[in-house]
């Protein structure tokens, strides 16, 4: 039982690092906080049961992680591309938050404001393994696999290739990054398709675990994961994996000594338990943890 | 009807003033909703359970509310701004959890009793902030707020407690919303944790943002449109969340100073769009 509990803490975990991985990306190259982020992921879940009647649910990730690198490109360009000052960064941010709340709506608009079921013809992923006496499904083995996969792909996208060094020299500073003739928006655009795309697919992953696709978890899961990258430290990817399952962990810990809705708070009790002993976050140090500090 | 009206433009004043006040630090906060819930449920706990009238359980579970987000929001107040924001939204969601699991304000299922207020009860707060806004405008911690807002390591070089003068925003913001809670709660005699939900602090720093941040008439301004509008136009209570997004958005282009630039004298305005123009210059 324990060892299941753990096991869907992981998966939890898995999920909430993908989220808060694209919040940390666009906060650490960008110095922008993307409130929209959280309703791309929710757009996310919604996209896989547009999809599910039409193709096997490895495909419709395939189309989801396009469909919310185009939302991320459309974001960048409404909500970010004209606030690019420095007093800009709030106001990019609430721009952010106007362009969730249309999101949100226009969701609620087709879909109605309760869950949306999501049926899988797939009956493999529901079946499971008997592993240390606790059940292993296969669908918690593909969340896993897609989340760490994802998250590997970026690492090697940042680490070993001519893209990655561009965004790490924007993060560093980007003047002096368009001075050594990096193209400032190409790069913006790429850390925006890329974060968002992570997104969606999180997106999908919650609906497909879940069951449904649901229009508020982008108010609660979504936010939940901002905190956690403020927990892994603003803009460290290890950081908001970490972050991640440490929360995910937590949280099916909580569940399990019976707290039950008290396990909401877990990740807002932490951000604050963090802000108080280590203000930069687990792993924070970075350049912009230094301009952070009041 | 119209005596509805006011009384939601109303609270949506006190509430978009809280926001503003805290704003006047250059902090943002998105706990407004729980300041508010905070406030209804103290007032009401004081007038039904312990008999209080309606003003000194107002003026107590505001001063509460207070301490609370003093208490709450320093860890936070010491950092920057995402941070804070950050907070907030925590404060939020935890409040709302703690409110359903507290069986002594009823849980989910809500806690009511409360009557007294009235439109007119609301009308006189506004006046009353409004005033105390306007006499802060004039006073020398109006300078301080400004300092602090604009710059605030030059603010702490020149001797101000940077972390302190946010802390007092912040409260004044939360006792503001308190005060807007407990006359929401006796106006509406029953009230659900769900009533202050993320949506509702959200919407609020929304008016304050739809109406302009410069002075305290963008976030009365902003608030009564937004309250009023929808009740005479059914298209656009259909749509609010749309509307109201676009609405911000247009906003936020054609101010492309951002929020937080304060300047309101038009010839200083000027000089620094021409300043901002050559720094923008590649």
């Amino acid at each position: 039982m324990l060892v299941g509990q753990l096991l869907n803490g992981i998966v939890t975990g898995a999920m909430y690092a993908l989220v808060a991985i694209g919040f940390s990306l666009v906060i650490g190259t960008l110095d922008k906080l993307n409130f929209a982020h959280s309703e791309v992921f929710m757009v996310g879940g919604f996209v896989a049961v547009l999809t599910a009647n039409y193709m096997p649910w490895h495909l419709a990730l395939l189309v989801i992680f396009l469909v919310g690198g185009l939302l991320g490109l459309a974001t960048e360009f409404i909500a970010f591309r004209r606030f690019q000052t420095n007093e800009g960064k709030i106001t990019a941010a609430l721009a952010s938050m106007a362009l969730g709340l249309i999101i949100t709506d226009l969701v609620h608009k087709g879909w109605g404001a309760e869950p949306v079921r999501l049926t899988t013809q797939s009956q493999w992923l529901q079946t499971g393994h008997s592993i240390f006496g606790a059940t292993v499904l296969n669908l918690q083995i593909v969340i896993l696999a897609v989340a760490f996969l994802l998250m590997a792909m970026l690492h090697l996208l940042l680490q070993k290739s001519r893209m990655g060094r561009q965004i790490r020299a924007l993060a560093e500073s980007s003047v002096s990054a368009s001075l050594l003739g990096i193209n400032v928006r190409r790069v913006t655009q790429t850390v925006f398709f890329v974060s968002s795309a992570l997104a969606a697919v999180g997106g999908l992953l919650v609906a497909l675990r879940g069951g449904a696709a649901s229009s508020d978890i982008g108010l609660t899961f979504g936010l939940k994961s901002l905190a956690i990258m403020a927990i892994g430290g603003m803009g460290d990817l290890r950081g908001a994996l970490v972050g991640g399952l440490l929360i995910g962990v937590l949280e099916a810990l909580m569940f399990q000594l019976g707290l039950g809705r008290l396990v909401e708070m877990t990740a807002w009790v932490a951000l604050i338990a963090v802000l108080i002993f280590r203000p930069h976050g687990l792993f924070g140090g970075g350049i912009h943890a230094q301009e952070q500090r009041a | 009807m119209i005596a509805d009206h006011l009384f939601f433009a109303g609270i949506n004043v006190l509430l978009a003033w809280s926001v503003y006040v805290v704003l006047m630090t250059g902090s943002l906060s998105f706990a407004q909703g729980m300041f508010m819930a905070v406030g209804c449920y103290t007032a009401g706990v004081l007038t039904v359970n312990f008999g209080w009238s309606l003003v000194p359980a107002t003026l107590m579970a505001s001063a509460f509310a207070s301490v609370v987000a003093a208490v709450v929001g320093w860890p936070a107040l010491r950092l920057r701004g995402v941070y804070l924001i950050l907070v907030t939204i925590g404060i939020t969601f935890c409040g709302r959890v703690l409110l359903e699991n507290f069986k002594y304000v009823g849980g989910v299922a809500g806690f009511g009793g409360m009557q007294g207020a009235t439109h007119v009860t609301v009308l006189v707060a506004v006046a009353l902030v409004g005033a105390a806004l306007l006499l802060l405008s004039r006073s020398p911690l109006q300078r301080t707020f400004d300092a602090v807002r604009e710059d605030d390591r030059v603010a702490a070089s020149l001797g101000i407690n940077v972390p302190v003068v946010r802390m007092i925003g912040f409260a004044s913001g939360a006792f503001i919303a308190a005060t807007a809670g407990s006359l929401f709660g006796h106006y509406m005699s029953f009230v659900r944790p769900e009533s202050f939900d993320i949506l509702l602090s959200v919407y609020v720093v929304l008016y304050v943002v739809l109406g302009g941040v410069n002075n305290m008439w963008g976030a009365l301004i902003g608030a009564t449109v937004m309250t009023l509008l929808p009740e005479y136009f059914r298209v656009l209570a259909e749509w609010r969340p749309t509307v109201f997004g676009l609405a911000i958005l247009l906003m936020l282009l054609f101010r492309p100073q951002g929020l937080l630039s304060f300047r309101t004298l038009s010839s200083r305005w000027k000089v620094d769009q021409r300043l901002a123009n050559l720094a923008d210059k590649p």
